[in-house]
């Protein structure tokens, strides 16, 4: 796969310390983004799965996988691969997307689809820099939201991610 | 015909004939020579002719044109050996003349420079060098340790010390005490205590127990040259809480009764009703409120009131009572909280450098203080500003507040919150098994207490049957240059380990000679810490008795820096990046531990090993060492040397790995260490995270850890949290006015990065922040 990138005791990409991986190639290009590296689908480098998964092993003290980017989900069979591992690993599963997440449930491709199912929590929509803010928790603008995926496949309808209580 | 002569500063002066005769005279007398006046003079004429009938010499020769003609007619006359007297005199005499001149340089830098371009006056963090007080503070310090280095050293340990293969901590105060004291404050307020200004009553309310207890910091700070530590703040403030209550409790009974009942005088009531209840019950007003109390008081006030009217006031009295103790002590904490970062102790404007250490009380008044202080932590000082003072340490313990069903586990996630905004406070844990060894439950005293920046005391080999921390302190400790052994070695690890016990040799007697020094004073040299019974033991002794046996319970310390850098020298690699270092890396730790414990069981002595905190001290090194090795990579080529064990901070690597490979030095090193994450990212908005590495190094046997992240603010808008070149609030740049900047030194807070030493500066910057690994955005 193509990344930008990884992250290991990531504590801004989602709750507890977490393994980010930063696809490369995103085609949202939102002004302002805080990743402009990120967007050219020739940047990067390519990655191993294999050799991310090892990676995340080999931190005990991971609580997630954070698919970032990028745009994951333009390279969703990989992703999956990783969001597998990470299950099986006890691990929870973030993803970041420049896509809503009803645009997500629309789209064709059916590993769009398996990864979606594979996630926790997606963080969706494009960063909107009149909506942005340094007060929301785990997302740049406003108009993203964090969506706690079981929980809306449950209710039929989207449901947000709570945070614990401090 | 010489009538004047050029001094070495310049000067001329009438040439005095006499002063070469007595200089020769003396030289004579240094060989023990047979000849004296009479041959002196003789050959003083021989200088004098062969003087003026030198071309290249000037009719004012130079001093040192003077001495040399002495020393040329000496030999040629056949004196040898009082011409090597004499040169050896020479030596002597320019030695100290060259650190007569070195420290009048110095004083000059103290007067006129700034601190922004002097080292030496930002040596200290905490100390404005630009203030009047603060450079007074400097010539002081400067000169007293010239002037052991030349009178009261020993010269092979002053030798050792200006060489930098050893770094004596706080040399200034060599002949005038010891580091540092946990304060406790339990036996402090029994009965009151003086400052020598007056006498402090016992305290009877929380705002004047949280006062004293500043004051107790501030007296004892200026007979120490360390830091000042309370061991038990929670234990301690919990009877001013218990006071305050009972007083607030007895007050609203009585202004109710007035206020609803006519009652002409209330408060006389009020204390009869309580005193007659405490006379049947045993049981007086408290936060926790028995119902046995209760109905008592009930019952009494019965015969005044209606019994309905009666359950109402007592319902009314407790509800205010409740609710005037969380304000109460949350003043008081507040004004803790400020006080120490705004009462200037010492010359200097140094406010004191203080600890408090708690966590495990769980009466509902050790945990209300505890609270509270957390939340006026967490608030800030007055326009919000993260205080640095004083360094906060929660005592993790399990089975106390460590998993969610035990009792102050609330305060356990309190305290992980406050830290993430504030830095402190920092955590230490008792489970860790050379610390847990030492824990009786109901015994508060056995509960380990660290100083802020990392000073451990705990076993006493002096009195193996008081192992505890309260009212004991390190007398003074001594560095070993790591990498400079490492260097020399070649390689050679059995030489490596041969050469570490010499230096373990000459750091065991110079700390032998310091306590001698500091043994023979009497009480009176330290009227708080001895004079008020601050210190164990000190109660048994009179005002000038002398404080030799009391010391001994205090701890005698050798530390280390650079551990990682000599692993490089040695093996090419450090303890982040093979095993096998980091096998080493503990075989060397261990034996100076197992060298000091030797020497505490051979004579009854503290001698521990420390992980030291380096200030002034990670630049000092290897300045000394780049001049002589040159620049070794991964060795020498950085401004400061790695702080005793840790991994270096420019290395890459998780905060699993780090607690992990840090984790086994902690239960080497008795007299002190400490592990830091540090955290890249605003720790606020994810304490899950937090929270998950408290608990590693819990699980790692970490004695005492902390998390370093980022915590700027913009005094303009009010922002807290990471400020790059622009606040992500208002985004105004920082030309104007400066972005406050909090970092840690030393275990230390520091509000700007102005004060640190340029080793300091160049590690701050190269500090890896545990999260990143080959991260391209």
């Amino acid at each position: 796969m193509r990344i930008a990138g990884t992250v290991n005791d990531s504590i801004v990409d989602g709750p507890g310390l977490r393994f980010t991986v930063f696809t490369q190639g995103c085609p949202h290009a939102c002004p302002g983004c805080h990743n402009p590296d990120t967007h050219d689908p020739q940047g990067g480098y390519d990655a191993d799965t294999d050799d991310l998964i090892a990676k995340m092993k080999k931190n005990p003290l991971l609580d997630g996988l954070t698919l970032s980017g990028g745009e994951p989900f333009v390279q969703s069979a990989p992703c999956i691969v990783l969001a597998q591992a990470a299950r099986a690993q006890g691990l929870n599963v973030w993803a970041y997307s420049g896509f809503t997440y009803e645009e997500l449930l629309a789209h064709p491709d059916p590993q769009v689809q398996e990864l979606l199912l594979l996630c926790d929590v997606l963080v969706d929509g494009r960063f909107e820099l009149e909506q942005r803010s340094l007060e929301l928790r785990f997302r740049g603008s406003r108009n993203q939201r964090l969506i706690d995926l079981p929980a809306t496949r449950a209710a039929g309808q989207v449901v947000c991610w709570t945070p614990p209580v401090w | 015909m010489i009538t004047m002569i050029t001094k070495r500063d310049g000067r001329r002066v009438p040439f005095e004939q006499e002063k070469i005769e007595t200089a020769i005279v003396k030289a004579f007398a240094a060989s023990q020579s047979q000849k004296g006046q009479e041959t002196a003079r003789e050959l003083a004429d021989l200088v004098v002719k062969a003087l003026e009938s030198n071309e290249n010499i000037s009719a004012t020769p130079t001093v040192e044109e003077v001495q040399d003609a002495v020393e040329a007619i000496l030999i040629e006359k056949g004196f040898v050996r009082t011409a090597k007297a004499y040169i050896l005199y020479r030596a002597e005499r320019s030695r100290v003349r060259e650190m007569n001149t070195r420290l009048m340089k110095t004083y000059e830098d103290i007067a006129f420079k700034d601190a922004a371009d002097s080292d030496v006056k930002r040596e200290n963090a905490n100390i404005n060098g630009d203030s009047a007080m603060g450079a007074m503070l400097k010539f002081g310090s400067e000169g007293a340790k010239q002037f052991y280095d030349i009178y009261v050293l020993n010269p092979k340990h002053a030798e050792a010390h200006r060489a930098g293969n050893i770094h004596i901590h706080d040399l200034d105060f060599l002949t005038l005490t010891t580091t540092c004291c946990q304060i406790d404050l339990l036996e402090l307020f029994k009965d009151g205590f003086s400052t020598g200004h007056g006498v402090l009553r016992e305290p009877q309310d929380i705002a004047s127990y949280s006062a004293l207890a500043c004051i107790a910091i501030q007296a004892n700070q200026n007979d120490q040259h360390g830091g000042q530590s309370i061991v038990n703040f929670d234990y301690g403030m919990a009877p001013g809480v218990r006071k305050t209550y009972q007083k607030r409790f007895r007050d609203n009974i009585a202004r109710l009764l007035e206020a609803e009942h006519d009652v002409p005088d209330g408060t006389a009531l009020a204390r009869d009703m309580l005193e007659a209840v405490k006379a049947q019950t045993g049981l007086v007003p408290a936060m926790a409120d028995d119902p046995a109390f209760h109905e008592a008081l009930h019952k009494e006030l019965s015969q005044h009131i209606p019994a309905d009217a009666a359950e109402r006031l007592l319902t009314l009295a407790r509800r205010f009572s409740d609710r005037e103790i969380i304000k109460a002590t949350f003043q008081a904490m507040e004004a803790l909280v400020h006080n120490l970062n705004t009462m200037n102790s010492r010359a200097g404007a140094q406010v004191p450098f203080s600890s408090i250490n708690y966590g495990t009380d769980t009466s509902p008044e050790g945990r209300l203080v505890m609270e509270q202080l957390l939340l006026a932590t967490e608030a800030g000082l007055g326009r919000g500003e993260t205080p640095i003072f004083p360094i906060q340490i929660f005592r993790v313990k399990e089975g106390i507040n460590y998993n969610p069903e035990d009792p102050n586990y609330d305060l356990f996630r309190l305290a992980i919150r406050t830290s993430a905004k504030r830095l402190f406070p920092n955590f230490s844990f008792l489970d860790a098994p050379y610390n847990l060894q030492y824990y009786k439950p109901g015994h508060p005293e056995t509960e380990v207490s660290y100083m802020g920046c990392r000073t451990r005391v705990m076993g006493n080999a002096h009195d193996r049957n008081r192992e505890v921390s309260p009212r004991r302190g390190n007398l003074s400790f001594t560095s070993i240059n790591l990498p400079r052994i490492a260097i020399e070695a070649h390689g050679n690890v059995q030489w490596f380990f041969e050469e570490l016990e010499r230096m373990l040799d000459l750091v065991y007697e110079q700390l032998n000679e310091r306590f001698e020094i500091i043994a023979r004073k009497k009480v009176y040299n330290f009227p708080f810490l001895m004079g008020q019974h601050v210190w164990m033991d000190s109660e048994t002794l009179n005002w000038d008795d002398e404080v030799r046996e009391v010391l001994k319970h205090g701890t005698l310390t050798a530390g280390f820096i650079g551990l990682a850098e000599a692993l490089v020298a040695l093996r090419g690699k450090h303890h982040g990046q093979s095993e096998e270092s980091q096998n080493l890396g503990l075989e060397i730790v261990g034996f100076m531990r197992s060298y000091l414990d030797r020497k505490s069981a051979e004579t009854n002595l503290n001698y521990t090993l420390i992980a030291t905190p380096a200030e002034g001290l990670s630049g000092r090194f290897v300045r000394i060492d780049r001049e002589r090795y040159g620049v070794i990579p991964g060795v020498t080529d950085r401004d400061y040397y790695t702080n005793s064990f840790h991994i270096p901070v420019y290395f890459p690597i998780n905060a699993f790995e780090k607690i992990t490979l840090e984790g086994p030095y902690h239960a080497l090193t008795n007299a002190g260490h400490i592990t830091y994450v540090e955290m890249d990212g605003d720790p606020m908005h994810n304490l899950e995270a937090f929270e998950k590495i408290v608990r590693h190094m819990h699980d790692c046997g970490v004695g005492y850890g902390s998390i370093n992240h980022p915590v700027d603010r913009d005094p303009v808008c009010g922002f807290n949290g990471i400020i790059g070149d622009t606040c992500p609030q208002c985004g105004r740049a920082e030309e104007e006015h400066q972005f406050e900047r909090i970092r840690r030194i030393t275990g230390y807070l520091v509000g700007t990065l102005d004060r640190f030493n340029n080793g300091k500066r160049a590690e701050e910057r190269d500090r890896v922040k545990h999260a990143l690994e080959d991260c391209s955005c």
